[in-house]
């Protein structure tokens, strides 16, 4: 152990920044995480400005709003296992709130299946 | 800038009580308005939840299922006292029991998904609750807000007149002018880790209200899910184990490999097993393993398949749980890791909170204008819920929802001044240096887990509540965030929650403290006594002045008698146990 993983987010302010841009951290590995737990690791240690959709988010794959582009796969934060390198950007560049926070169209049911 | 919106109800939260309290409030002709800080329809530990909501035999048909025919409102009733050890307040426990039957056929009727049935309950999911009750609310008018957290309550002329809010999208404030507010926040499940709800979960309506000078209720009362995921940390707060242990099996193991329940009365264990009580008696029993210094590498204990094969409990899964999906999540993780041998880590997690709000038999909370329902109001089950919540936040919604629209019929509203409340919000954005929210809050999580979970004692809650008095005196009034920005700053909604955080948890740990006695889910090692002599009261907490007031008033009883005298802890939750009725099922 005592190795570390690199995580690239690619970041955007849209008050701020004219264009997105990657940042890169080095992360610990640890066994048996998820990309939630390795987001939450680098705003809780090394930057407390990351914005994604964590402050109300669920850790257990049914409120479905940490859906991030893992190495160019649409996966849930919270549900992807950590194998290696990361790269993630938001689902939806056009509607970017904060970094990888994107804008969700709300008179549709967050999990998009067909029960409304 | 400030924005100002009207409306008759302000609906403050989006799990199911909110939910149903909006479509109370608009059955009754009110304009409403639901805020709600997550996700819309999955907000809060609704979604989360397994999920059953429960009702007597006689509901149980009246709603076209099978239900034990001589299962009664009595009978439920006195089940529902006995798993309470009686300090439910019995006007709340016989509005559960006589309304349960009618929230339960018109969830059918709205076109609930319904998976099977017990004696007493019908089991769905937290989703298709939630999918229900937005669709519903929707279809009646309800105007629905998400993604956005109410910071503090409008108050005028001592009454309650609106709510404000923060969009956390924008960082926008909105101002709700409205005639009465229902508080459907939920309970604190940040607070603890792991954290089995939403995370958005940080006792903000109960702090609004405590700040508003509402009286809070039984909040030292809070259930511990038992086998709950501890490691492996991606599926850390999840319930998946503990339902496994429910339906499947398996065993519990300390450090030194020996069996948990083996140490305990087999009659005991067995009621525990098959019903919910094992919320209460087996996170106590988990709980005495981990400070006896036997816990797992991450302060659990091992659940594992024990003596039979595996191949033989994981047919028992695949039947329940075909390619161990449990609502859709992958839990290969848990099987690899039961087939190895090395067992996953599980223990208690607070999962439900008994304390909350005060409230009368129409969830008025004692600040007029004010209502409460669903978890961040005090509870029908007392010191112990075995009845489902879930059923809980469907009955006092609705009853929450009618009586805000009464109320709101002959109240006018006013437009409260917030520029100073507005000020205050924003101080963390405006520090340039200071305390960093997150570390606060991981301090703050691992002290509640250690100090006010289901083992407590003075010296522990001594210690633990002069920790939050050092934290609100140097670190809470220091927070500051890193980036200034208001979109989205995850820092500036932490610090806002850590505020309302600590006060709920302040009120919980003065009552843990005042309650020299053991009973339910609140255990004292240094008074393991249940004391029917002394303690048949309910611990009042109130904000006076900035401090803190603790005060008593005797429990309700206006159905069943308690029994007299005292007993030692588990002699107690026995007798309860045998005092419970011959209906079957999980409750």
């Amino acid at each position: 152990m005592g190795n570390t993983r690199v995580v690239n987010v690619l970041r955007f302010d849209p008050t701020v920044d004219e264009d997105p841009y990657y940042q890169a951290y080095d992360v610990p590995v640890v066994e048996d995480q998820s990309v939630l737990d390795v987001l939450d690791y680098i705003h809780d240690n090394l930057d407390g400005s990351l914005a994604y959709y964590g402050h109300a988010a669920c850790h257990q794959g049914v409120c479905r709003r940490c859906l991030v582009i893992v190495n160019g796969k649409p996966s849930l934060a919270c549900q992807t296992k950590v194998t290696g390198d990361l790269t993630l950007e938001p689902p939806d560049k056009l509607s970017v709130v904060r970094d990888l926070v994107f804008e969700k169209r709300t008179d549709r049911l967050p999990d998009g299946r067909g029960d409304a | 800038m400030t924005e100002r919106l009207q409306t008759d109800v302000l609906v403050v939260g989006g799990g199911g009580a909110g939910f149903r309290a909006a479509i109370g409030a608009r059955e009754k002709g009110a304009e409403v308005t639901l805020v709600t800080k997550g996700p819309v329809a999955r907000s809060g530990a609704s979604p989360m939840a397994g999920a059953d909501l429960t009702t007597h035999g006689q509901g149980m048909r009246a709603a076209g299922f099978f239900g034990e025919p001589r299962d009664s409102e009595e009978t439920f009733l006195n089940d529902i006292l006995h798993q309470g050890c009686y300090l439910n307040d019995q006007r709340l426990a016989e509005i559960y029991v006589r309304e349960s039957p009618d929230r339960l056929l018109e969830m059918v009727e709205w076109g609930i998904k319904v998976s099977f049935t017990d004696e007493r309950a019908v089991f769905t999911s937290g989703t298709s609750i939630m999918s229900t009750l937005h669709r519903q609310a929707r279809q009646m008018g309800v105007n629905i807000v998400g993604d956005t957290a109410v910071l503090d309550l409008l108050v005028e002329d001592g009454r309650v007149a609106g709510a404000l809010a923060l969009d956390l999208r924008t960082g926008g404030f909105l101002a709700f002018d409205s005639k009465a507010v229902v508080l459907a926040t939920g309970g604190w499940h940040r607070a603890y880790t792991p954290v089995t709800g939403s995370r958005e979960l940080s006792g903000d309506g109960v702090a609004m209200a405590l700040r508003a000078g509402a009286e809070l209720a039984n909040m030292e009362f809070v259930t511990f899910c038992n086998n709950v995921v501890y490691w492996p940390p991606m599926h850390a707060g999840s319930i998946f184990t503990y339902v496994l242990g429910l339906l499947c099996g398996g065993v519990l193991e300390n450090s030194d490999g020996e069996r948990v329940f083996a140490k305990y009365d087999p009659d005991m264990v067995a009621h525990a097993s098959r019903t919910e009580w094992n919320k209460c008696f087996i996170s106590y029993i988990s709980a005495k393993e981990i400070q006896a210094g036997k816990g797992s590498p991450h302060d659990g204990v091992f659940y594992r398949v024990g003596d039979e094969p595996f191949e033989e409990f994981a047919e028992r899964v695949r039947h329940h749980y075909p390619g161990w999906k449990y609502h859709s999540v992958d839990f290969s993780m848990v099987a690899e890791k039961l087939a190895s041998g090395e067992g996953v880590e599980v223990g208690p997690a607070a999962e439900y909170f008994e304390g909350g709000v005060a409230v009368n038999e129409r969830y008025e909370a004692t600040v007029p204008g004010l209502f409460a329902a669903g978890e961040c109001a005090s509870s029908p089950f007392g010191a112990n819920r075995v009845a489902a919540a879930t059923m809980e936040m469907l009955v006092t919604g609705a009853k929450a929802g009618w009586s805000a629209a009464e109320y709101a019929e002959d109240a006018v509203s006013a437009a409260v001044d917030v520029a100073a409340a507005v000020e205050a919000a924003t101080e963390p954005l405006r520090r340039d240096s200071g305390v960093a929210p997150a570390e606060v809050r991981r301090r703050l999580q691992a002290a509640t887990q250690k100090n006010l979970g289901p083992i407590r004692t003075e010296n522990d809650l001594k210690a633990y509540l002069s920790l939050l008095d050092d934290m609100k005196a140097a670190e809470i009034t220091q927070l500051a965030t890193r980036a200034q920005t208001r979109r989205y700053n995850m820092e500036w909604i932490e610090a806002l929650d850590l505020r309302n955080m600590v006060q709920v948890l302040e009120a919980s740990a003065r009552a843990a403290l005042a309650r020299t006695e053991s009973r339910g889910v609140h255990y004292r090692a240094d008074n393991p006594t249940t004391d029917n002599e002394g303690w048949l009261k309910e611990l009042i907490v109130r904000l006076n002045g900035g401090e803190f007031t603790i005060g008593t008033r005797p429990v309700n009883v206006t159905l069943a008698s308690p029994p007299q005298g005292r007993r030692p802890y588990l002699a107690y939750i026995q007798q309860m146990m045998q005092g419970h009725s011959d209906i079957g099922g999980h409750h």
